[in-house]
C-alpha cells in the first residue's frame, strides 16, 4: 500500500502546475497496513463457483504468566456461513492443534500453518474451531500488551504503525462529504468505502503514525478497568489479571479545520480504520467482503511446567573400545597391503 | 597372483562406488502396489487397478522429478481373495519389494498396516468404509478416499428423518453389514422413534421373506437395508414378491451392478431404490467426470452393467471407484515432489501437505488431522428408474448434483 501511495505522489507531481485539476485516492480504510494480522496470509477460499457469505467471530484467549508475559494463545474462529454449494476454505495460522467445538457443523482439518475447512453446505453452516497457536509466532500479532511491575500494571496499545502518506492543500466540501459519509459507514456496521479528493496543491510524501484504539474492560485484581487504549496507561492494581481488549471502529466527527487539515485528519481516520479492521481480523476471513471481529481476552494462568528431561543415554564408545577398533582396523589394512604385495 | 588382485579389485570397486555421489539422469521406477481382491471380486479388483494404471501413465508423461532423478511409477498387483490372511502378506511383499504406497480395498488394513508403517509406507483404502480402518492419530500411514459408513449412515438419517417415515433399520451378518449397523445404530439414536425395527439378515440366505415379513409387521414405512449387494438383491426381492411397494434405501452397495443384474427379469423392482454414495461430480459440473470417465473408457473399455433399460439401451457403470485409486496417485505424485524425497515415510507426511484437483473436479486432499479423501458433506443420494439412476431432488446436496451418462 506505501509503494501505491508513494506512486500516486510521484504522479501527481509530474503534473506541475496542473495539481488543482487532480485527484488523488485516500488510502484504503481495510487494506492492511503491515504483513500481520491477520496470522500466516490470513484465509482463502479456493476457486469454486460459489461465493459464500462468511461472518468471522474470533475470541483469542491469551494466557498470561505473573508479569503479563503471554505463554499460550488460543483462538476460537467461528464462521456463519451462507449460501448453498460447496466450500474450501483456508485459514492461515500458526497452529500447533485444532478441533471442532460442539456446536459445530464440520470438523477442520489441519496442516502445517494453516486450518482447512471442506465440505457442502446445504443452505447455512457454522463452522468453528478452537486452535492452539505457536505462541512464538502469535504474540507478535497481538493488539495488547500487560507489564506487571510489584502494584502497577502497565497496558500498552501495540498495534502502533508508522506508513508513508501525503499530505496536501484540498478544498474542503469532498472531505467533510467524505469523513461524514465515512462516519455514517461505520456507525452502521458497514464496510466503508475507498475514495478519491480533489487537491489544490502538489502532494509531499509525509509519514504518518496510526494506532487502533482499543477498548480494554475487566479485572486486575478487584479493580475494574474500564478504558479506551491509545498507547499505554498505568493502572494501579495487583492480583489475577482478565481483561478483553476490542479493536475500536470509530470516526470523529468533522473539525472546522482547514482543507490541509481536513485531508490530513481524513487520512488518519481511513488508516485507523484499516490498522482496528486488521485486528478485527485476527484469523481473517475466507470471504473478502465478509465481516470480521475479534475479541482478544488476557488471562492471567500458571505456565505449565516442564517436565523434567530425562538424561537419555547414548551408545558411546568408551577410550577402550575406541583403541580396540583403531587397533583392528590398522591390522586389517597392514594385511591386505602384505597381501597386494605379494600377489 | 593376477587372479588375487582380480578379486580385491572385485570387492573395491562396487565399495567405491556405493561411496560416490554426484548427479545423474537416468530414469528410475517406483512401486506402487494394488491389494484387491482379484480372484474374489474381479470386478472391483480391476476398477482399483484400473484407476491407479490410469493416473500412473498420466504421471509417467512426463514423470517426477525427485532431486536430480527422473522416476517413473510401476504398478504391480496382488490379489487378497478378500482374505486378510493373503492381504497382509502382500502387504508384507510389497513393501520388502520397496513399494513406495500401496492402493488396498481395505481387506486386512487392521493388520496390514503395522508391517507399512514399519518403513512408513502409506496405504490407501479406496473402497471399504468402516470407521476403525483409518485414524490420523493411531494409523499415521493409513489414508482413504472412499465414502466411510460413518458418512454413508449419518447421511442417510439426516435425509429419512425429516422425512417421518418408520425405517426398518436391516443389516446382513458380513463384515460389511456388521460395520454398517454400527454406523445406523450412532445416526439414528437421536431418533430412535423412527426406527420400527433392527433386524439382522443371513448375508448368504437366498429367501428373506421372513425378516421382511417382520419389518411389514412392525408397520416399518420404509427399509434401509445395509449389506452385501446380493442381501440387497434378496431383500428387493422378498418385498417386491409379496407385493409390498415400501421404498427401499442402501449405502453404496444399492448401486452395485450385481443388484440390477439378479432382478434383471423385473426391472420394474429396482424403480425406486435409492443409494446414499460418494459424489460423482463438482460445482463446476460434469465436464471433469465425464473427460476421465472417456479417458477411462478409452484406456480399459466401457464397463457394462449387463442390463439394458426399457428402450434397449446397454446400461454402463460410472467409473467411481477407479476415480478413486486415480485420484490417489495424483495425490501421491504431488507428495513425491512436495518430499523431494522418494523415502515412504516423508511420502507419507507430504500426502498430509497436498491438494490436487480430483477425477470430478473437486479438490481432493488429507491433512494432519483427517486422512479421510471423501468427507462426508460430499455423500449424496441417487434413485434408480429404468435400470439408471439420477440425483435425487429432495436432498441439497444432490439437488445441485447433474446426471451422469449411464447408456450406451
Amino acid at each position: 500500500m506505501t509503494r501505491l501511495v508513494a506512486a500516486a505522489v510521484a504522479a501527481l507531481a509530474c503534473t506541475g502546475t496542473a495539481h488543482a485539476a487532480q485527484r488523488i485516492a485516500l488510502p484504503s480504510p481495510i487494506a492492511p497496513l503491515s504483513a500481520q494480522p491477520p496470522l500466516a496470509g490470513g484465509a482463502h477460499r479456493s476457486a469454486e463457483n460459489v461465493a459464500h457469505s462468511v461472518s468471522a467471530s474470533t475470541n483469542v484467549a491469551v494466557a498470561i504468566d505473573r508479569s503479563g508475559t503471554p505463554f499460550s494463545v488460543t483462538a476460537t474462529q467461528r464462521l456463519d456461513v451462507r449460501g448453498v454449494g460447496d466450500y474450501f476454505f483456508t485459514i492461515g495460522a500458526p497452529v500447533l492443534a485444532v478441533r471442532a467445538t460442539a456446536d459445530s457443523a464440520s470438523s477442520p482439518g489441519m496442516r502445517t500453518g494453516s486450518i482447512l475447512w471442506a465440505g457442502f453446505n446445504p443452505g447455512e453452516r457454522l463452522l468453528v474451531a478452537r486452535a492452539t497457536l505457536e505462541p512464538a509466532q502469535a504474540v507478535p500479532a497481538l493488539p495488547l500488551r500487560v507489564l506487571v511491575s510489584g502494584h502497577t500494571v502497565t497496558l500498552e496499545n501495540t498495534t502502533t504503525v508508522t506508513v508513508e502518506t501525503f499530505t496536501a492543500d484540498a478544498p474542503r466540501p469532498p472531505l467533510i462529504a467524505y469523513l461524514s459519509l465515512l462516519r455514517g459507514e461505520v456507525e452502521h456496521g458497514r464496510t466503508p468505502l475507498q475514495t478519491s479528493v480533489p487537491l489544490a496543491s502538489t502532494p509531499a510524501n509525509v509519514r504518518m503514525t496510526v494506532t487502533a484504539p482499543l477498548h480494554v474492560t475487566g479485572t486486575i485484581g478487584a479493580r475494574h478497568v474500564d478504558l479506551v487504549l491509545a498507547r499505554r496507561t498505568e493502572v494501579r492494581g495487583s492480583g489475577r489479571i482478565d481483561l478483553r481488549a476490542e479493536p475500536i471502529e470509530h470516526v470523529d466527527a468533522v473539525t472546522p479545520a482547514d482543507g490541509r487539515a481536513l485531508l490530513r485528519e481524513a487520512i488518519r481516520a481511513t488508516l485507523v480504520l484499516a490498522r482496528a479492521n486488521q485486528y478485527e481480523e485476527f484469523l481473517g476471513n475466507p470471504d473478502p467482503a465478509g465481516s470480521s471481529r475479534t475479541v482478544y481476552a488476557y488471562r492471567t494462568a500458571s505456565p505449565p511446567h516442564a517436565a523434567p528431561v530425562a538424561a537419555v543415554g547414548r551408545e558411546r564408545r568408551t577410550w577402550v573400545e575406541t583403541a580396540l577398533f583403531v587397533a583392528a582396523l590398522a591390522a586389517v589394512l597392514a594385511a591386505g597391503a602384505a597381501l597386494w604385495a605379494r600377489s | 597372483m593376477t587372479v588375487r588382485r582380480i578379486a580385491l579389485l572385485a570387492v573395491a570397486v562396487p565399495l567405491l562406488a556405493a561411496c560416490g555421489g554426484g548427479t545423474h539422469d537416468a530414469t528410475k521406477h517406483l512401486l506402487i502396489v494394488v491389494n484387491a481382491p482379484f480372484s474374489s471380486t474381479p470386478y472391483l479388483g480391476r476398477a482399483i487397478e484400473n484407476g491407479t494404471r490410469l493416473a500412473a501413465a498420466q504421471v509417467n508423461t512426463i514423470g517426477v522429478r525427485v532431486g536430480n532423478d527422473h522416476y517413473l511409477l510401476t504398478v504391480r498387483t496382488m490379489d487378497t481373495g478378500l482374505s486378510p490372511a493373503r492381504a497382509v502378506a502382500n502387504v508384507r511383499r510389497a513393501v520388502s519389494d520397496g513399494a513406495i504406497a500401496i492402493v488396498d480395498e481395505g481387506t486386512g488394513v487392521d493388520a496390514s498396516w503395522r508391517v507399512a508403517e514399519r518403513r512408513g509406507v502409506p496405504i490407501c483404502i479406496v473402497f471399504a468404509g468402516g470407521r476403525s480402518l483409518v485414524d490420523a492419530a493411531t494409523r499415521p500411514n493409513v489414508f482413504r478416499i472412499a465414502p466411510t459408513d460413518h458418512g454413508v449412515a449419518f447421511r442417510l438419517a439426516e435425509y429419512l428423518i425429516p422425512k417421518h417415515v418408520k425405517v426398518a433399520l436391516l443389516h446382513d451378518d458380513s463384515d460389511y453389514g456388521t460395520a454398517g449397523a454400527k454406523e445406523l445404530k450412532r445416526a439414528f439414536d437421536g431418533d430412535r422413534a423412527s426406527v420400527a425395527i433392527d433386524e439382522t439378515l443371513p448375508a448368504d440366505a437366498l429367501d428373506l421373506s421372513p425378516q421382511i415379513l417382520r419389518a411389514r409387521r412392525a408397520h416399518a414405512t420404509a427399509l434401509l437395508v445395509w449389506g452385501r449387494p446380493a442381501t440387497i438383491a434378496s431383500a428387493i426381492t422378498a418385498a417386491r414378491s409379496a407385493g409390498w411397494n415400501v421404498p427401499l434405501y442402501t449405502p453404496p452397495t444399492g448401486a452395485d451392478p450385481f443388484v440390477r443384474q439378479q432382478l434383471a427379469d423385473h426391472p420394474s423392482w429396482v424403480d425406486g431404490l435409492t443409494f446414499a454414495a460418494g459424489r460423482l461430480t463438482a460445482e463446476v459440473g460434469a465436464g471433469p467426470f465425464t473427460g476421465f470417465t472417456q479417458r477411462y473408457a478409452a484406456a480399459y473399455g466401457v464397463d457394462r452393467v449387463g442390463v439394458h433399460t426399457s428402450a434397449g439401451a446397454a446400461v454402463t457403470e460410472p467409473p467411481e471407484t477407479p476415480m478413486y485409486a486415480y485420484d490417489f496417485v495424483n495425490l501421491l505424485a504431488a507428495a513425491l515432489t512436495k518430499a523431494g524425497s522418494t523415502d515412504p515415510a516423508k511420502i507419507t507426511k507430504a500426502l498430509e501437505e497436498v491438494t490436487v484437483e480430483g477425477a470430478n473436479g473437486d479438490e481432493r486432499a488429507f491433512n494432519h488431522s483427517s486422512h479421510e479423501g471423501v468427507v462426508d458433506d460430499d455423500v449424496y443420494f441417487a434413485r434408480f428408474h429404468d435400470m439408471t439412476y439420477t440425483p435425487v431432488k429432495d436432498d441439497p446436496l444432490s439437488a445441485t448434483l447433474p446426471a451422469i451418462s449411464q447408456t450406451q
